[in-house]
C-alpha cells in the first residue's frame, strides 16, 4: 500500500506518540484533581503539582513532536519520490528522543529539573534532544537533496523544521535576568506555536488536501505561500503580547497588540483554503473521516488558536487576564485544535496505508473526534469561565489568590468531568488506529 | 492572484516582520539594564534565581505572569507578603498552610538557600512591569474598597481591613485567614496608638512577627484602619 518502504518508520513513532498521548491527559487529569481537591500534604511532598505539571507539558511537546517528524517520515518520500536517506538514523533518532524524553520524566520524580517551565529537562539532557533533532534534519535534508525533487511543500517543512531546531538553542543557557529568561523562553515557545509548527502544520494539511482532493499542485502551492507569508508576518513580532509586563519597553504593547490582532487573519485563509479544495475535488474523497479532521482541524484552530488567542491578547484586557486560568483555557484549546487534531488527520491519513488496508470502519474515528473536540470545548470553557472570575475577583476587587480560587472550584470540578469524556474519546481513538482493520467497502456507505 | 504574487507576499511578509522583531530586539537589550534595575542584578540575587529554578517554583507559581497557574503570582510577593512570611511559608509551608485548601510541598531548603530566595523575590520586586499586577498596584485603591468606602454599610477602616488584604491573613468573627492571629480583641489588648505603630512597622513593636510594614499606606488611610480595629474588643472566636 505504501508507495515507498521507508515510509514504514512512521509507524514506531506514531504507536510511542499515541501512547504518550494518552499519558498526558492521564497527567492532566491529576492536575485537575489538585486544583479541585485537597491533598494530603505527604502526597504533596513527594509528587507535587509542579512535577504533575513538568510531566503533562513534556509530554505534550514530546508526543506532538513525534507526530510531526512520523508524519515528515511518512510524507517526504512521496513528495521527493525517492526513498528516506537512512532508515537506521530514523528508527537511532527515535531511541534517542524516546530514551531521553523517559529519562527525563524519571528525572523530574526526583527533582532533577532546569526549573523553566515547559523548559524542564536538565542541560544533558537537553544536548541529547538537540542530537536527537539533528540526526532528524540531516536524514530529511538528505534525502530531500539526494532526491533533487524539489517541491514548496517540502521546502516549507524542511524550513519549519529548521526553525523549530534553531529556536529550541534559545533556551538552554541560564539567563541571570529574569525578564531576558523570559524575553528568550518565547522565542522557544511563542515562536515555535506560532511561526515553526505553523509552517509544519501548513505543510502537511496542504500536503494531505493535494493527496485527497487531486486538486493541482500549483493551486495548493500558490495558497501555502501566502498563508505561511501571513503566519510569519503576524506570528514573528506578535511575540510581543508576551513582553507586555515583563520589565521590556513600553512600544511591545503596540507592537504584540497589532500584530497578534492580525494573527487570526492566516487561520481564517487556512480554513477558506481547505473547504475550498475540497468544493474544487477532481477526485472522490476515499477516506472521509481524514476529511472530517482536517476541515475539524483547520476550524477549531481558528477556534482556539485565533478567537481565544485574539482575545487576551489586547493589552487592555491583557493586563487583568495575564497570568490566569484564561492563559490555560487558551492553551488547551489551540493545541487541541491546531496540533492534536493535525496529528490526528496525520494518523488517520498514514495508518490504514502503513498496515495495507483501503476501507476501513470510519464510525469509532467520527465517534473519536467527536467526544475529544467537545469535551475539550467543554473544558476550555470550564478553565475559561474560572478565569474571568479569577480576573475579575482578584484584578479588579483586589481578593487574594486563595480567596478568588476558592470561588472557582465549581469549575474545577466540571474540568474533570470534562477531562474523563476526554480520556475516553483518547483511549477510542487509540484503540481504532491500533486495532484498525480492512473492511468492506459498502459497509463504510452503511456507517 | 498570481503564484508571483503569492511569493512576494511570504517573502515581504515574513522579512519585514522578522527586520522589526530583531531591531526591537537589540533596542530592548538596551533598555532593559535601566527597566529591570540589572545594577542590582547582584550575584546573591542570581544565586536567588537558581534555587528558584532548582525547586522548580515556577511550575506551581507564576511569576511575571507565566508559568504554572496553580499558585499566586510572586512579581511582587516581596511587598504583598514581606520578607519574614516568604521565609515562613518556604521553610515551614505545612505549618503556615495548614488550613489552606491547597498545599504547597515542604522542599526543605537551606537557611542560606532561603536567604537567596529573598534577594531574588526583592529584585524581582523593583521590575517596571508597567504596573502588573493590577491588585499590587500602588497607583490604586483596589475596587473593592473604592465601593466599601463608597457604600455606608461599612466604615473606611472595616473597608480598608478587608481592601488592604489584612483579611487575607487575620480574621474578624470568625471571617478571614488564619496566618496571622485573629483581630476580634485587638482594641481590648492594645492603645489606638500601638496598633497604629504596628501596622505602620510591625518590627518596631514585634520583633518576632512575620507581617510586613504598611509603610505605603496614606495616613489618614491608617488612621482609619487603626481606628477600626481599636473598637475591635470582643471575645476571640
Amino acid at each position: 500500500m505504501i508507495p515507498y518502504k521507508s515510509q514504514r518508520v512512521a509507524y514506531p513513532y506514531f504507536v510511542v506518540a499515541l501512547l504518550l498521548f494518552g499519558l498526558q491527559v492521564l497527567m492532566g487529569l491529576w492536575l485537575a484533581i489538585n486544583y479541585a481537591f485537597t491533598l494530603p500534604q505527604s502526597l504533596v511532598d513527594i509528587f507535587p503539582f509542579s512535577t504533575a505539571r513538568a510531566f503533562h507539558t513534556n509530554l505534550l511537546v514530546l508526543w506532538m513532536l513525534l507526530g510531526f517528524m512520523g508524519g515528515t517520515y511518512f510524507m517526504v518520500p512521496e513528495e521527493s519520490k525517492s526513498e528516506l536517506f537512512s532508515t537506521k538514523l530514523a528508527y537511532l533518532q527515535l531511541i534517542i528522543l524516546v530514551g531521553t524524553g523517559v529519562t527525563a520524566l524519571v528525572g523530574f520524580l526526583f527533582g532533577w529539573t532546569q526549573g523553566k517551565p515547559l523548559l524542564e529537562i536538565p542541560l544533558e539532557l537537553d544536548l541529547l534532544i538537540v542530537v536527537g533533532a539533528l540526526i532528524f534534519l540531516f536524514n530529511v535534508a538528505a534525502t530531500m537533496i539526494k532526491a533533487k525533487n524539489w517541491t514548496m511543500i517540502q521546502g516549507t517543512l524542511l524550513g519549519g523544521l529548521v526553525m523549530l531546531a534553531l529556536l529550541y538553542l534559545f533556551g538552554l543557557p541560564f539567563y541571570k535576568n529574569l525578564s531576558i529568561d523570559w524575553y528568550y523562553w518565547w522565542w522557544v515557545i511563542h515562536l515555535w506555536v506560532e511561526g515553526a509548527w505553523e509552517l509544519v502544520t501548513g505543510a502537511i494539511i496542504a500536503w494531505i488536501l493535494l493527496r485527497i482532493t487531486g486538486v493541482p499542485r500549483g493551486v495548493v502551492e500558490k495558497w501555502l505561500y501566502v498563508e505561511i507569508g501571513l503566519f510569519l508576518f503576524t506570528g514573528i513580532a506578535g511575540t510581543g503580547h508576551h513582553y507586555y509586563w515583563i520589565g521590556a519597553p513600553r512600544y511591545w504593547l503596540w507592537v504584540g497588540g497589532i500584530f497578534s490582532a492580525l494573527e487570526p487573519v492566516p487561520i481564517i485563509l487556512m480554513v477558506w483554503d481547505t473547504f475550498r479544495h475540497v468544493k474544487e475535488r477532481q477526485q472522490k474523497i476515499e477516506n472521509p473521516l481524514v476529511w472530517l479532521l482536517a476541515a475539524g482541524c483547520a476550524i477549531y484552530h481558528l477556534v482556539g488558536a485565533g478567537v481565544w488567542g485574539f482575545i487576551h491578547t489586547l493589552p487592555q484586557i491583557n493586563y487583568y487576564t495575564h497570568g490566569s486560568q484564561v492563559t490555560v483555557s487558551h492553551g488547551h484549546m489551540a493545541f487541541f485544535g491546531a496540533y492534536a487534531l493535525l496529528n490526528f488527520t496525520i494518523f488517520y491519513y498514514a495508518f490504514p496505508q502503513l498496515k495495507g488496508i483501503t476501507h476501513f470502519r470510519q464510525t469509532l474515528g467520527k465517534w473519536g473526534f467527536w467526544i475529544t473536540s467537545l469535551a475539550m470545548f467543554a473544558l476550555g470553557l470550564a478553565f475559561g469561565v474560572a478565569g474571568v472570575l479569577q480576573s475579575y475577583l482578584e484584578r479588579v476587587l483586589g481578593l487574594g489568590f486563595m480567596t478568588a480560587q476558592a470561588q472557582m472550584q465549581l469549575w474545577f470540578k466540571i474540568a474533570i468531568v470534562s477531562g474523563l469524556v476526554f480520556f475516553v474519546g483518547v483511549v477510542i481513538i487509540i484503540y481504532d488506529l491500533l486495532k484498525m482493520k480492512q473492511s468492506a467497502p459498502e459497509r463504510i456507505a452503511a456507517a | 492572484m498570481t503564484s508571483k504574487l503569492a511569493k512576494s507576499i511570504f517573502y515581504v511578509g515574513t522579512l519585514s516582520s522578522a527586520l522589526l522583531f530583531l531591531v526591537l530586539t537589540w533596542d530592548t537589550h538596551n533598555q532593559v539594564h535601566a527597566l529591570t534595575n540589572a545594577d542590582r542584578l547582584s550575584d546573591d540575587v542570581v544565586e536567588g534565581k537558581r534555587v528558584f529554578q532548582k525547586y522548580n517554583c515556577n511550575d506551581c507559581h507564576t511569576i511575571l505572569g507565566f508559568g504554572g497557574y496553580y499558585a499566586p503570582d510572586l512579581t511582587r510577593v516581596y511587598d504583598r507578603r514581606g520578607e519574614n512570611y516568604i521565609r515562613g511559608v518556604v521553610a515551614q509551608p505545612e505549618l503556615i498552610l495548614a488550613n489552606s485548601f491547597r498545599k504547597m510541598p515542604h522542599q526543605n531548603l537551606s537557611a542560606q538557600e532561603i536567604d537567596r530566595l529573598v534577594d531574588f523575590f526583592r529584585w524581582v520586586n523593583d521590575i517596571d512591569t508597567q504596573d502588573w499586577p493590577p491588585q499590587d498596584s500602588k497607583k490604586r485603591r483596589s475596587t473593592e474598597s473604592k465601593r466599601l468606602i463608597g457604600g455606608s454599610a461599612m466604615t473606611p477602616g472595616a473597608a480598608l481591613f478587608k481592601g488592604q488584604g489584612c483579611i487575607a491573613c487575620h480574621s474578624i468573627g470568625g471571617v478571614g485567614g488564619d496566618s496571622g492571629p485573629a483581630l476580634d480583641d485587638t482594641g481590648a489588648r492594645m492603645s489606638l496608638e500601638q496598633i497604629r505603630q504596628y501596622i505602620y512597622d510591625p518590627a518596631s513593636v514585634n520583633p518576632q512577627t512575620n507581617m510586613p510594614g504598611y509603610q505605603e499606606m496614606t495616613p489618614s488611610d491608617l488612621d482609619a484602619l487603626a481606628d477600626f480595629l481599636a473598637r475591635q474588643k470582643g471575645e476571640t472566636q
